[in-house]
């Protein structure tokens, strides 16, 4: 049969970010799909030889809008490893907290974009006002909604009082049960079942082979997490992953939903055992600079992030490397798109929740 | 397969339909910033020594400072409002403001005719003053 090749992206309505995939079609059916990054490379890694490393921080949370804390988090604690820097108890707890508000923004937004590209713009509409209330949260807490500076090396910059966490919990709780009507539609709608159910299955073989992770893994039946592991205070935390086994788009927008209610019993849970009281010490100034390499995992909303840091003594760093968790999941995706109709491309692009940004730096 | 006559999204709309809307009259109803949001940064001549702490500190190298020629200048569209030089300063010359102040984005709109975002400070002090323009004018005489 006739091949066509369709040229998806850089500029597409349903992509929030330029990815470009080239498709081959016979017919509707996709038989191949080759991914082109690089639109958006911005360079940021190269600035560790010139900005000194206590300024990095400030960079690398402009990696992307959507996970910028845990941007600056990740940085933070490879340098607080490699220095052997004691963290402030409040200031760990502080940074769960705030981690995982900002996981509670990203699926949100996700659902919203979700929503719209399969053409239920309503949805989105709600999606996204729960969203602005996230936000009002870290404006609040640590004076900018999307790009937050309070991650410094040692510690945090601004402190929470035990108050304002308690309204926290309430605004967040009352978040999570107005959500519940909005999950139903994700849930129950019959029109997004028939868009999803079924679309894009992966197997969890298939995501084993293509190494994805986060909500993409576990919605394939994979219990896998980075805060398993329990670093940054993860081991204190009760939770199990949230684990799905269809595999389909459906059961990736599932994931997303569950584990909103689940970080906001993180955030009750770590509320609780924070060491109560202001005036606690939050930020142990870094003295010298650092030396050698330390790797770092954490676990962001669109799954497992990994830094490499490389320091030679000098206040400039000789490496900074972060593989992103939509650079790991392109390889699934692509899996995925072949054999699918070409209307399902965009919904299965999107349930990956790309962030270019992030993966080009 | 899902119940085709289960419509959760029905509802909802009809709900939002005698609600109260979720968004404000904006620009004539205004949602005030929060205490310690980070708008843009406020420079007193006043107080500052001119040590050059927030110069030096400065990731987006937004600040210079000439200790001799007492001045003290922000590109303030380079300004990423981290508020770093705010918990440098010693003297508390620095302060983030709440709201975002409107910087002027054209030459000609520039007090002194500078470029986009610049603005500049310079020492109140008269021997300051003098001696500057004493500077200036050496300077300028030797060029001549």
């Amino acid at each position: 049969m006739k091949r066509t090749v369709i040229p998806m992206g850089p500029q597409h309505p349903v992509l929030p970010e330029p990815l470009v995939l080239d498709l081959i079609l016979e017919d509707e059916k996709v038989v191949d799909a080759v991914p082109t990054i690089g639109y958006i490379h911005r360079g940021l890694e190269m600035m560790v030889e010139r900005v000194e490393y206590t300024e990095m921080g400030f960079v690398v949370e402009r990696i992307c809008g959507i996970c910028s804390f845990m941007h600056g988090m990740g940085y933070c604690v490879s340098l607080e490893t490699m220095m052997n820097i004691e963290v402030p108890e409040r200031a760990r707890w502080l940074r769960l907290i705030w981690a995982e508000i900002s996981r509670i923004q990203s699926h949100l937004l996700w659902l919203g974009l979700g929503a719209d590209a399969f053409g239920f713009e309503n949805l989105f509409m709600h999606c996204w006002r729960m969203r602005e209330e996230v936000l009002d949260i870290f404006e609040k807490t640590t004076g900018g909604r999307i790009i937050h500076s309070v991650n410094r090396i040692g510690g945090v910059k601004r402190d929470v009082s035990d108050t304002e966490l308690a309204a926290i919990l309430v605004r967040l709780q009352d978040l999570g049960q107005a959500f519940k009507a909005t999950a139903e539609v994700f849930g129950s709608d019959p029109s997004i079942a028939h868009r999803l159910g079924g679309v894009g299955v992966l197997s969890a073989e298939g995501a084993l082979a293509a190494a994805a992770v986060g909500p993409m893994a576990r919605a394939s039946g994979i219990a896998t997490d980075t805060r398993l592991n329990g670093a940054n205070l993860y081991d204190q935390i009760e939770f199990q992953p949230v684990v799905e086994n269809a595999g389909d788009c459906l059961a990736r927008v599932v994931v997303r939903l569950r584990e909103i209610d689940q970080s906001i019993d993180i955030v009750r849970q770590a509320i609780d055992k924070m060491p109560k009281g202001e005036g606690q010490p939050l930020e142990i100034k870094p003295r010298g600079n650092p030396q050698g390499e330390v790797f770092t995992r954490l676990e962001q909303p669109r799954g497992e992030v990994l830094y490499y840091v490389k320091a030679n003594g000098t206040k400039y760093l000789e490496r900074f490397r972060a593989r992103t968790p939509t650079f790991a999941n392109i390889p699934a995706m692509i899996q995925l798109v072949k054999g699918c109709d070409l209307a399902d491309v965009p919904n299965i692009i999107l349930t990956i929740d790309p962030c270019i940004s992030c993966t080009e730096r | 397969m899902a119940n085709p006559f289960n419509l959760p999204m029905v509802r909802r709309s009809l709900r939002n339909l005698v609600s109260r809307p979720a968004t404000r009259r904006y620009p004539t109803e205004i949602r005030p910033r929060f205490a310690g949001a980070r708008g843009t940064l406020e420079f007193d001549v006043e107080t500052c020594n001119y040590c050059m702490l927030c110069a030096r500190r400065c990731p987006a190298a937004a600040i210079t400072v000439n200790r001799e020629a007492r001045t003290w200048a922000i590109e303030q569209l380079t300004c990423i409002a981290c508020g770093v030089c705010v918990d440098v300063c010693a003297k508390k010359s620095l302060t983030m403001l709440v709201t975002s102040r409107a910087v002027h984005t054209h030459a000609e709109v520039g007090p002194q005719g500078q470029r986009p975002g610049h603005e500049e400070w310079h020492s109140a002090d008269p021997a300051v003053a003098a001696a500057t323009a004493a500077t200036t004018k050496a300077a300028e005489g030797a060029a001549g």
